[in-house]
């Protein structure tokens, strides 16, 4: 009996840890881009999303629903200093089936707005959506928004 | 009849169709160019629904009556400064 409460305990210890490893691999929140390349130092601290820029690349009007003929803008936010820094924004929907991909590089020397913006001619379906900003190759923060009529 | 007889029971694709979206990015950080790629010592824009030249000039230059610069940078493509299309990748010089 004292055995099987041994092996028991084994395999809850070993389940918990792989959790908590997944746990920490989540990519929902800002971060740096770790040791690599010209970009230590640079992080994304912020994503706004809106309908409309102004002209230093922040969002005029600040919402995370749109209407199906919106143009969909996000500002994103980085600090730090580099050479040069790659962002990619991925957009996708619903179950991740891919919307669009953009990459801008950059040589960031402090606070810096970079702007991705999107749009579909015959509207975009109604539902929900998901942008993710890769710095480097990275995921370094993720938004959710969603389309309504 | 049998039901397996019906060719229209297949589900239609209900996945939406976005190969018809545009995408474009513009930065504050210097040494940015755009992501189509940079041309002579401007860069380009892809235009999107609702866009106008002056609405261009005023996102990358801050001001909306520069729209001429890019109008005479894109001479090529533009016929009608007041007709622009999105999808159109238009030069914009000193960005």
């Amino acid at each position: 009996m004292h055995s099987r409460l041994f092996w028991t305990l084994i395999l809850a210890l070993t389940l918990a840890a792989g959790l908590s490893s997944a746990c920490t691999r989540s990519g929902d929140n800002p971060g740096t881009t770790g040791t690599t390349g010209t970009s230590v130092g640079v992080r994304v601290s912020r994503i706004d999303m809106g309908r409309s820029l102004t002209a230093d690349k922040t969002i005029n009007d600040k919402t995370d629903s749109f209407k199906p003929n919106d143009t969909i803008y996000a500002s994103i936010a980085t600090e730090g200093t580099a050479a040069t820094a790659t962002l990619k924004a991925r957009w996708t929907y619903q179950d991740g089936q891919a919307v669009n991909e953009s990459t801008q590089t950059i040589a960031p020397t402090g606070d810096a707005r970079t702007e991705f913006h999107v749009s579909k001619p015959d509207g975009w379906p109604t539902g929900k959506y998901k942008l993710e900003i890769f710095l480097n190759g990275f995921s370094a923060a993720t938004k959710d928004f969603e389309v309504e009529r | 009849m049998g039901i397996f007889d019906k060719k229209d029971d297949t589900p239609p694709d209900s996945r939406p169709d976005f190969s018809n979206v545009s995408s474009g990015g513009s930065s504050t950080a210097p040494g940015a160019p755009q992501p189509t790629g940079t041309l002579g010592s401007g860069r380009t824009y892809v235009v999107v629904k609702g866009d106008s030249l002056s609405k261009i000039a005023k996102r990358e230059y801050g001001d909306a009556n520069k729209w001429r610069t890019i109008y005479e940078a894109n001479k090529d493509l533009i016929n009608d400064p007041d007709l622009i299309y999105p999808g159109q990748e238009l030069k914009v010089p000193g960005a």
